[in-house]
């Protein structure tokens, strides 16, 4: 159970259907402020349509979704804008601005949101790029990276503004397994540093431990366990007990 | 009566359709002009419209233009030869390019070459997610990139007008005194009599709209493009075709509106 912690994000009995299909039946979630929340569940089961939801991205029909307790499902335009300065996104596919180049891409939100010179962008966006384990590739365009580049670069865009909250939807699927072990540690070690609040979409059952103050787990569009990784770990839940043994068999269905 | 209610639904479907699609559109509008009046402002990304709409359409342009004044001074010296008015070709010619023909056929072009490219562009950033990471990067979509497209769309359409008038009236003189030999001093005369600037005018109110509408809609289905490459395919051929309706149908209002 989370308790005696400052929450940063509550989200209170959330639905989302499109159309007929109900992709959430009453999600309720507490990502706690500083520290790390690795959200799991099988694919499919609405991570990155919570995570949106969660920036405002895509309206909830239903429930409440509070940031520092301001509840964004009802707030206008203009105030949105002001609430997704507070965070960064590294969307699953990376999302990169395919008209520009990796280096305007990752000075993107310098250009927009600070009056930095060019030069101290140009700082800042080498050493991100360096810190996710990119270099000379400034000046490459993103249909010119593999996935996993185009990933990194997403994540030193999303890191840039070293904002209060970052959302990382499957940092580490599709690298190798030494580029997965540089993300697990620039996710650590960015929340450490700036003691910001993380929350991390995973599958990864290793790198969850590694990385994880707290977890939630999705399953059929609720939550299924929203905890510590102590409570992970000693939890007699079927659901979390198939997903963590990666079973076939058990409660999970798969079609 | 079931056949009734299906009837009702053939007829009803699209006209709802049509309602919502205009509403959605003019919603984008109104939205594109509050996001006008707040900062931050982009100079920059005007001005890179600016030449993709404007200065890359202006070969388009000279071209579409200069054929059609030449064809439009053959046709209606046809006429006039019939009763020795020859001379009136010229009048004819600038009066139907500034009114009429200079503003529709240039913005119909700059609709097929510019507008289909927006739509096509903001569709695969919304089938890509380009979009929601703009919002995520806390900058407004409609701001970044409609409201340049829409500004850059006004203020450039009305400058291809009159490039294309201006075109459209050589080509006419050159076609009119230089291949049917009419009198040069009667032709430059009549034509200068009988047009006025306030003709001129007519029309760039007209390429100022057209303007307008072909930036819009082409904004407005990449904006709400759906369902992949298809999806990006689709919206584009129902961008142009939208946009040279809404220029003809407002050719005649805005016509009716001026007479
Ligand atoms: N824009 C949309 N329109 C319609 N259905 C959608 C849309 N976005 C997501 N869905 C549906 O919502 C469900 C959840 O999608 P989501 O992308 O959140 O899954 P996920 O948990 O992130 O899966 P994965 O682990 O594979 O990334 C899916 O069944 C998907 O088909
Ligand atoms: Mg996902």
């Amino acid at each position: 159970m989370i308790s005696g912690v400052d929450i940063q994000i509550e989200v209170k009995n959330l639905h989302k259907s499109f159309g007929d299909f109900k992709v959430h039946k009453g999600i309720d979630l507490l990502i706690p402020k500083g520290a790390i929340t690795v959200i799991l569940g099988p694919s499919g089961t609405g991570k990155s349509v919570l995570l949106k939801q969660i920036m405002g991205l895509i309206m909830p029909d239903k429930g409440e979704i509070l940031v520092d307790g301001v509840d964004i499902t009802k707030l206008d335009k203009k105030e949105l804008v002001a609430v997704r300065k507070k965070f960064g996104m590294l969307f699953q596919n990376a999302a990169l601005f395919d008209s520009m180049n990796v280096y305007e891409n990752v000075a993107f939100p310098l250009r927009e949101h600070t009056k930095l010179k060019e030069k101290e962008i140009r700082d800042i966006v080498i050493e991100k790029l360096r810190v996710v384990g990119l270099k000379d590739v400034e000046y490459k365009m993103p249909s010119e990276l593999s996935g996993g580049m185009r990933k990194r670069v997403g994540l030193a865009r999303a890191i840039a503004l070293e904002p209060d909250i970052i959302l990382y939807d499957e940092p580490t699927t599709g690298l190798d397994p030494i580029m997965k072990d540089v993300v697990d540690n620039l996710i650590y070690n960015t929340q450490k540093k700036l003691n910001i609040t993380s929350v991390v979409i995973s599958h990864d059952i290793d790198s969850t431990i590694k990385i994880a103050d707290y977890v939630a787990m999705i399953y059929d569009g609720k939550t299924v366990i929203n905890g510590t990784i102590e409570d992970l770990r000693t939890t007699d839940n079927p659901y979390v007990q198939q997903f963590l043994s990666g079973s076939m068999d058990g409660p999970i269905k798969i079609f | 009566m079931e056949s009734l209610v299906n009837l009702l639904t053939v007829i009803g479907l699209p006209f709802t359709r049509l309602i919502f699609g205009a509403g959605r559109m003019f919603l984008l509008f109104i939205e594109t002009v509050v996001w006008a009046f707040r900062p931050p402002f982009r100079f920059k990304l005007l001005l890179k419209q600016v030449e993709f709409i404007g200065i890359n359409s202006l070969s388009v342009i000279i071209l579409t233009g200069t054929f059609t004044g030449m064809v439009f001074a053959f046709q209606s010296y046809i006429g006039f030869s019939k009763f020795g008015a020859e001379y009136m070709v010229g009048t004819v010619v600038a009066l139907g390019m500034a009114r009429e023909l200079g503003p529709v056929l240039s913005s119909i072009m700059v609709a097929a070459r510019a507008g289909s490219a927006i739509t096509a562009e903001i569709g695969t950033m919304r089938v890509t997610e380009q979009i929601d990471a703009l919002y995520a990067l806390a900058v407004e979509p409609v701001q970044y990139l409609v409201l340049p497209r829409i500004f850059a769309g006004i203020i450039v359409m009305p400058i291809l007008n009159a490039v294309a008038v201006f075109c459209g009236t050589i080509g006419g003189y050159f076609v009119g005194v230089n291949i049917l030999g009419i009198n040069k001093t009667l032709y430059l005369q009549n034509m200068y009599r009988y047009v006025d600037l306030a003709d001129f005018y007519n029309g760039m109110v007209k390429a100022t709209v057209f303007g307008l509408i072909l930036t819009l809609v082409g904004s407005y289905k990449g904006f709400y493009t759906k369902g992949g490459a298809a999806g990006v395919g689709q919206a584009t051929t129902e961008s142009v075709v939208l946009s040279c309706v809404l220029i003809l149908v407002f050719d005649y209002i805005l016509t009716a509106f001026m007479f």
